[in-house]
């Protein structure tokens, strides 16, 4: 009886430890990553909307977004080799555009709502490209997998960054009929 | 002139105001959500533990077929949900070095299409998904519909990926494989 009560005590113990600790490290996440990147995101939607800067945006870029060709050419624009390095870091480059398309075109209209769908992969082909090596060398990749891994990626994303865009317009078909 | 200098002073102010509801919207319309739901995910792979996710990477490194879906989809998805980035990608640890490149570019393809639903898994760059997702939602629309395909494509689309970019590394290993035999009988 008096080891049930003991098990039962530590089970609860290490339950609720382990909710406290989450909670924790929920609060550092948000404190640290999430709430710098949404004061510079106001920041830049706020410099937009005031200025009205936002619409020109808007209709410059709306044959681009607004199109499944146009998205290709984003998205292969985004997959040469020396530049998805360069766009890739921390998708600061990917977030920016993604926050612009969102309050701009999304938002007023400009393009269907299910554009979303392919729209989210056609900003983002270039992601992980900055990190190849950092990322092989966690897995504990020799030298020579790395020399070989970071075009292999590279020329990868070239082809398989288009028909991450395609897939996903030919998925959004029934997404938010009637915008 | 004053009437300038005050002009210029209102629509300045202004911008930062603008900025400042902006960021209002956001924090009371995400933030709590967020909280919790990273609370409760982290507090769930903790109880589930990582070491199950490493049982699985044995698995994969296996050569067939059968298991390319459990290499490019399955595995990347368990890191990627229990270990979050960038901490996925040690999982290539126990993958044959000639995989490890297409698992590399399977996994950090798949750190934005669960954001939508979990966004535990990169917290950091949420705004790939949220800067898009808020425009549906200034519709009116509901994000979910969006967030479930998103999570959906992009698990087609780490697949596919995983299996070019493992095709691509096995032609330009071989290429070298003969390089340096040329150049050593040359």
């Amino acid at each position: 009886m008096r080891s049930f009560i003991t098990n039962l005590g530590r089970s609860v113990g290490k339950v609720v430890g382990v909710l406290y600790q989450a909670g924790r490290e929920s609060i550092d996440q948000v404190l640290k990553n999430i709430l710098p990147f949404m004061a510079f995101i106001a920041l830049v939607i706020g410099i937009i909307l005031y200025t009205g800067i936002g619409d020109w945006i808007a209709n410059l870029i709306a044959p681009l977004a607004g199109s499944l060709v146009g998205m290709l050419i984003i998205s292969i624009i985004c997959a040469i080799p020396i530049l998805s390095p360069l766009l890739g870091p921390g998708a600061v480059i990917a977030q920016v555009v993604g926050t612009l398309l969102g309050s701009t075109l999304i938002a007023n209209g400009s393009i269907p709502a299910r554009y979303a769908l392919p729209a989210l992969f056609a900003i983002n082909p270039q992601v992980g490209c900055d990190f190849i090596p950092v990322g092989l060398a966690l897995g504990e990749a020799e030298p020579e997998t790395v020399e070989i891994g970071v075009p292999a990626v590279l020329f990868s994303r070239m082809i398989t960054g288009p028909i991450a865009v395609v897939l996903a317009y030919l998925a959004s078909f029934g997404l938010y009929p009637g915008y | 002139m004053l009437d300038g200098l005050v002009w210029l002073a209102e629509h300045f102010i202004g911008m930062f105001q603008q900025g400042g509801q902006v960021f209002t919207s956001l924090v009371t319309g995400i933030v709590p959500l967020l909280i919790i739901l990273l609370t409760g995910v982290n507090a769930l792979v903790v109880l589930i533990g990582t070491e199950r996710i490493e049982r699985v990477g044995e698995w994969a490194a296996r050569d067939g077929l059968i298991f390319y879906p459990i290499r490019y989809l399955v595995f990347p998805v368990l890191a990627v949900f229990f270990l979050t980035n960038p901490m996925a990608y040690t999982m290539g640890r126990f993958l044959p070095e000639k995989y490890k490149p297409a698992f590399y570019d399977a996994a950090v393809s798949y750190v934005h299409p669960p954001l939508g639903i979990f966004p535990h898994i990169n917290p950091g760059e949420l705004f790939v998904w949220l800067g898009i997702a808020t425009g549906i939602e200034t519709l009116g629309l509901s994000v979910v519909p969006l967030a479930v395909r998103y999570l959906l494509i992009g698990m087609v689309v780490i697949f596919i990926r995983g299996i070019v970019t493992e095709r691509i590394t096995a032609i330009m290993w071989a290429r070298e494989g003969t390089k340096t035999a040329a150049a050593a009988t040359a």
